[in-house]
């Protein structure tokens, strides 16, 4: 019944795709800021974000992918985000992070755009 | 007596800040510009204006209101929140600086001038918190002079809904459904009696449940350790104290208790209501501290006479066993302690008012008859005694109360001003 979030890295090519499951929130987020940071400084530029087994995400979460993102564009890259929840949607929907953070619902699509931007 | 200390529970558990978003989008503005301008064109900017009593006003709707507002403003990082403070003239208050309009209370001018301020600025939703005592004039009439001038959209959030409202009240409720875009209340029930009662158009009606902090569930047996009452089963309460609360009902209920279960200890956490105290000073109270004494439990009920901040309560919370809402009126339609309970997965026993009767249905807590101590504690020691009963109330309370988590509930505020906003012409729908 604890809710927390399970965060894991997996790499398809040359984008890694992190893999979030459960809550992303002001207990979670430092821990996924970690993650992307880490392997932004590793060498990736652009990450692929899977949140399709994400419950809820509240501000933090949503401060730790801008904090994702200002490393990334620093090295040219960009974060996209993988999910189908309507409910988690809806938050970047409300606050127009789905201009900056693009969404998609299915991972293969993700990935085919950041390798086409990649080239 | 003595009261509960708060002490090395402090380190257990604590609400963590959620202003991340805020803090991320500031700190581009000084390392990345392109970023910030970027991420500034493309968030949504919806600028609400909240009409209510506000902190340092003890009162449950005014903190309801500050937790609604800093809710909504972590997810709208380029607009702040603006408060428009109800008070009573003779009182000065030291509120914080979103709070930009005070409305006196029974100056009937002031809520006008409130609609101008309004009107005359950038703010484009107003959201307002009502419940008949909190405005001026009969039943609050007032508030309607500033509705009836109000030239931006507006949601009206009902902390009450009478089921056997006088005419004026009916009334106001009625002219409240005619002048605002939406009423907004918080359980189903609310809304059929919306419907039934006052005639409100169907269309008119949002249900947003109320917003319970983000707590992360703890062991209860570490929290009681750090608070020094690592071998008690405590069953707690908590808000401002009045009559209304029905809590000599579970003081009654202790000697039954504690032939189960020796060890119980009745929390009462919270002030006297400083409405009442005005009124009837600490009365209520010391009839309670008589029935204690006449029952001989003075070790097993402990009073914390202060308005408890947010964490405090967490903690209290989180150490309790049963949670309990003895009220009396069978018409309450909201209550923020059981919101808060359900929040932190606690098993709850609850007289059946509105609220209770539909936040714990589905095996979310237990309802007891009203003003019936063995009632309470045939309950309380049902619970105490079936590990796998408490066990099943609390996660489904979790549950509930995740869905009802601050941070969920500010993103369907959002979504209603979004709407509103854009049913009025104020934000653009893009093309397709």
């Amino acid at each position: 019944m604890e809710m927390d979030l399970l965060i894991s890295v997996r790499n398809d090519g040359n984008v890694p795709i992190i893999d979030l499951s459960g809550e992303v929130d002001a207990y979670t987020s430092a821990r996924f800021r970690e993650v992307m940071v880490d392997l932004i400084e590793s060498g990736a530029a652009s990450l692929i974000v899977s949140m399709m087994k994400v419950e809820y995400i509240d501000s933090s979460g949503l401060g730790a992918l801008v904090g994702g993102l200002k490393r990334s564009t620093e090295r040219g890259g960009r974060i996209v985000i993988v999910c189908d929840n309507p409910q988690i949607r809806k938050v970047f929907e409300i606050t127009g992070l789905e201009k900056v953070f693009p969404l998609y619902d299915v991972e293969a699509d993700a990935v085919r755009v950041l390798a086409k931007s990649c080239k | 007596m003595s009261e509960t200390e708060v002490g090395a529970g402090q380190e257990i558990i604590s609400v963590p800040e959620e202003f991340a978003l805020r803090d991320e989008v500031r700190w581009l503005k000084s390392e990345d510009r392109d970023l910030f301008s970027f991420i500034r064109e493309s968030m949504n900017k919806i600028e609400p204006v909240y009409v209510s009593t506000y902190p340092p006003s003890e009162c449950g709707i005014a903190t309801f209101c500050r937790d609604v507002a800093s809710s909504v403003a972590k997810y709208t990082p380029f607009s702040k929140p603006t408060i428009v403070a109800i008070k009573r003239e003779h009182e000065i208050e030291s509120y914080e600086r979103v709070v930009r309009f005070q409305i006196l209370k029974e100056d009937r001018q002031s809520y006008l001038n409130a609609a101008k301020f309004i009107n005359e600025s950038s703010l484009d939703i107003v959201s307002i918190q009502h419940e008949f005592g909190i405005y001026g004039g009969p039943d609050g009439e007032y508030l309607l002079d500033m509705l009836e001038a109000l030239e931006k959209p507006s949601v009206a959030t009902l902390h009450t809904v009478l089921q056997r409202p006088s005419p004026n009240q009916k009334r106001i409720v009625q002219e409240m459904g005619r002048l605002c875009d939406i009423l907004q209340v918080m359980v189903k029930t609310g809304r059929n009696i919306l419907l039934d009662v006052y005639d409100i158009d169907p269309a008119k009606i949002t249900i947003i449940p109320h917003g319970v902090p983000n707590v992360h569930r703890v062991s209860a047996a570490k929290v009681k350790k750090a608070l020094g009452i690592a071998d008690r089963s405590i069953i707690s309460t908590f808000g401002l104290i009045n009559r209304g609360k029905g809590l000599e009902h579970v003081i009654q209920a202790m000697p039954k208790i504690l032939e189960k279960h020796p060890n119980a200890l009745y929390l009462v956490l919270g002030e006297t209501h400083p409405g009442v105290r005005k009124h009837e000073g600490e009365s209520y109270r010391n009839t309670l501290t008589e029935i204690i004494s006449d029952l001989g439990i003075e070790d097993n009920v402990r009073f914390n006479n202060r308005f408890l901040s947010l964490n405090e309560l967490v903690r209290y919370l989180c150490a309790t066993d049963v949670y309990v809402t003895p009220y009396l009126s069978k018409d309450q339609i909201c209550s923020g302690t059981l919101a808060y309970a359900l929040g932190c997965g606690k098993a709850i026993v609850s007289t059946p008012y509105l609220y209770a009767e539909e936040v714990l249905a589905d095996g979310r807590g237990l309802l007891i008859d009203f003003e019936s101590p063995d009632s309470i504690a045939e309950s309380v020691i049902r619970i105490l005694d079936d590990k796998a009963l408490k066990e099943s109330l609390e996660n489904n309370a979790y549950a509930y109360g995740r869905r009802a988590a601050w941070f969920n509930v500010a993103i369907s505020y959002l979504d209603l001003f979004d709407r509103l906003l854009r049913r009025s012409g104020v934000v653009k729908e893009e093309p397709a």
